[in-house]
């Protein structure tokens, strides 16, 4: 496979990742490629986010990181979350300047950032005041604007419709050689990457190429999903879950 | 027995009483805080002294009627005054406790010197100081500034650490503390900060005329010539511009004002003490300690000891004013908040408990206090009324604005019921708390009442003072802070857990 060539950057060989002494993914192993597309899935508790934390433990500076919730500063300006991404970069004087004052330089950068994300006129508006999607994309403009070689990103898609969500990863991938996004719509994950990992029960019970895989594979990582296919038998008749192929938007099936 | 009635009530009163439900634990609770105070009542002095509390209370009524303004003899430079050291001291209290609150979680030696400079009062920082800076607006900032940097300190952290640390873990790695604290944590606590800082500067100005008590020529000097003098009508005007100064704050004390009053009230301040920096270092180094003790003898110190007076039974009264007013706090609060409540009463009710609260709730606790010690003698009945009212007003202030946020599930139930089985089992926790919250400043408070004649710790301290026995006055000053924080350690493990109590602005 093209892949085997292609730079390590990261291996886990059996290790338990977790919080402290709190194991979530006991003797995990996978390895990650430099120039891999990898969507990361799992319901909600699945430990996603754990994965996500330690492998931003081990990239360092290499990795931008995109946070579930977005980890925005609703009072702060647009611009100021999006500048927070190379806070680093500056002298500390500098950094306290830039709230007084915008240095003109980032303001620049920021400004054409935004520009591309459908930002456009919103950067002097305090983050709390947007809405949701917009949200979203302030958090992704933040972890652009770090300009790093990987994007780790947790659901950083989730709060936005379908269509701007593949703008959103266009927008990633253009800018990023590898990324590794968790998300929740499945039909995207084969879509638009080039491997799965798939976490259920603490294991990771999927890592493929995304074209050896079929949707209904990816709903085995769904205990909801088993429950909805082994049929009404085994559901109480009286509450009648739907399948989950009657739900109206994918977001619904995870 | 039959197997179709199963669901009796648990029999008899005692076996319901034993459950472990929430509400009968916080019911147990407080019963026997109330059984404690009624079991202790015999040993508190609540005599009347005085031959006509009547007649007097209607004098006083007639002044705060019939208010002399023409009487007054510059009122607005006692104003100016008041305002000026409440807000240059809470200023220069900021300016010491934000850099502490950066400290105050890492720091033990921060933490444990915060609580003794919050557990003296103000009053007893003035008494202090005096005797350094002599009558001047320094020792007025001073008192101010040094417990209030204490109180600011730990609510600061708190407020700090409580800001969700999503947008701190979202930073690029290596970004430094300063450019993390200005742009990851400052921002999101600074709402609470400012809302906060206001609050104590409400506090500052009401501190700031009770500054007058120990002779600063701010509003409560002339407040106390007046009454002491019986010049009710004099008093009264004296009262009405104090509660017009506290109804007015959101006008005067605009954001966009704030810089302006700095400015003018800088020039009320002056004229400044020329400070002996010699007298300073003997205060320091000499007054304050006793004798046997610098020279190392320690009979001598045990002799000193003996020999400060009464101070078994002045810290006894102390605790058992605190209780009692804690217990008059709560009966109190229970007793008001429905009135200043939407779900009970009509327009015209409202509107008079609102306004009895206000006026109950602003009124310094030293100050009605003072009012009723006029009225009914030295003894701890004019203390405790005065604390019970300070203290059960604001808490029935908090509780009804809780209870005004619950939406009735049955809104047609008659008061009672709604009373007793919609309102009062969910606002009831918070008040408990409250209480609890309030009962380390009601201990605090105690205290000073001794200024007035009242036989707690407050009371020696002054005399210590008036016979310039600094090393006694200082002794027991300790003795206070110690009493306070002891108290607060024993409030905060007693007080309902679970009731979240994200305002900071109650305590």
């Amino acid at each position: 496979m093209e892949g085997e060539q292609r730079r390590l950057l990261v291996r886990f060989t059996g290790e338990d990742i977790g919080h402290g002494t709190r194991i979530v993914l006991p003797r995990l192993s996978l390895v990650l490629h430099e120039g891999e597309r990898v969507a990361l899935l799992g319901q909600s508790g699945a430990g996603k986010s754990t994965l996500l934390g330690e492998l931003r433990r081990r990239l360092d500076r290499r990795a931008a990181w995109c946070p579930q919730h977005h980890g925005l500063v609703p009072q702060l300006a647009v611009y100021h979350n999006v500048f927070m991404g190379r806070l680093p970069e500056h002298s500390a004087l500098a950094n306290l300047w830039n709230l007084v004052r915008p240095l003109r330089r980032p303001w620049r950068e920021v400004a054409a950032l935004c520009d591309e994300l459908g930002l456009a006129g919103l950067l002097r508006r305090p983050v709390g005041e947007l809405s949701g999607g917009q949200r979203q994309r302030v958090a992704i403009a933040r972890a652009l604007y770090q300009a790093r070689p990987l994007f780790l990103g947790d659901e950083p898609v989730a709060s936005v419709d379908p269509h701007q969500a593949l703008r959103l990863l266009g927008l990633i991938d253009a800018r990023h050689t590898t990324s590794v996004i968790a998300l929740h719509q499945r039909e995207l994950a084969l879509t638009h990457f080039d491997r799965v990992w798939g976490l259920r029960d603490g294991r990771l019970s999927i890592d493929a190429p995304v074209d050896r895989l079929t949707l209904a594979e990816l709903d085995a990582l769904y205990p909801d999903a088993d429950a909805a296919r082994r049929g009404p038998d085994a559901l109480d008749a009286d509450i009648g879950v739907p399948g989950v192929d009657a739900l109206p938007c994918p977001r619904g099936r995870s | 027995m039959n197997d179709s009635q199963p669901a009796l009530p648990p029999a008899g009163w005692k076996a319901w009483w034993r459950g472990q439900s929430p509400g009968l634990r916080l019911a147990r609770h407080t019963l026997g805080l109330v059984a404690l105070a009624v079991l202790l009542l015999p040993f508190a002095d609540l005599a009347i002294h005085t031959r006509d509390p009547w007649g007097e209370l209607g004098r006083m009524a007639a002044g705060l009627a019939w208010p002399a303004w023409g009487a007054l003899e510059s009122p607005f430079s006692a104003l100016g005054l008041t305002v000026a050291v409440a807000l240059w001291g809470t200023l220069a209290g900021v300016i010491l406790g934000f850099p502490l609150a950066l400290l105050f979680a890492r720091s033990r030696l921060v933490r444990a010197g915060c609580a003794f400079l919050r557990a003296i009062h103000e009053l007893f920082w003035a008494l202090l100081f005096m005797q350094v800076f002599g009558l001047s607006a320094l020792t007025a900032l001073a008192a101010l500034a040094i417990p209030y940097a204490g109180i600011f300190a730990k609510v600061y952290a708190e407020i700090l650490e409580q800001t969700p640390p999503a947008p701190r873990n979202a930073l690029p790695p290596g970004s430094g503390r300063l450019a993390r604290f200005v742009y990851a944590e400052l921002p999101l606590a600074w709402t609470q900060l400012a809302a906060y800082t206001r609050y104590r500067f409400e506090c500052g100005l009401r501190a700031s005329v009770l500054l007058g008590f120990v002779g600063l020529p701010t509003l409560g000097f002339h407040l106390e010539t007046a009454f002491r003098e019986g010049r009710y009508a004099e008093a009264g005007a004296l009262l009405w511009l104090f509660y017009g100064l506290i109804a007015g704050l959101p006008w005067w004390g605009h954001k966009r004002l704030t810089p302006l009053l700095l400015v003018g009230g800088a020039w009320l301040l002056g004229p400044w003490p020329s400070v002996d920096g010699a007298l300073l270092w003997r205060f320091v180094s000499e007054d304050i300690w006793p004798a046997a003790l610098l020279a190392g003898d320690w009979a001598g110190l045990v002799e000193w000891l003996a020999r400060i007076p009464a101070l078994g039974p002045a810290i006894g009264n102390t605790l058992l004013l605190g209780l009692l007013g804690t217990v008059g706090a709560l009966a109190v609060a229970l007793a008001l908040w429905p009135l200043a409540s939407r779900h009970f009463g009509n327009r015209a009710t409202r509107l008079a408990g609102h306004g009895l609260l206000v006026l109950l709730r602003s009124t310094p606790e030293l100050m009605l206090a003072f009012v009723f010690l006029l009225l009914l003698g030295p003894s701890l009945l004019p203390a405790w009324l005065a604390l019970a009212l300070h203290n059960g007003a604001l808490i029935a202030f908090l509780v009804a604005r809780h209870a005004d946020a619950i939406a009735p599930g049955m809104p047609a139930l008659p008061a009672s019921g709604r009373l007793a089985y919609e309102l009062l089992p969910r606002v009831y926790p918070g008040l408990l708390a409250l209480l609890y919250y309030r009962a380390e400043v009601i201990l605090r408070e105690t205290a000073i009442l001794g200024m007035l004649g009242i036989a707690t710790l407050g009371f020696y301290v002054e005399e210590a003072f008036d016979y310039l026995m600094f090393d006694v006055a200082l002794f027991l000053l300790l003795v206070t802070a110690a009493l306070n924080i002891a108290v607060d350690a024993l409030s905060r493990r007693l007080r309902p857990r679970a009731v979240p109590l994200d305002d900071p602005c109650v305590r």
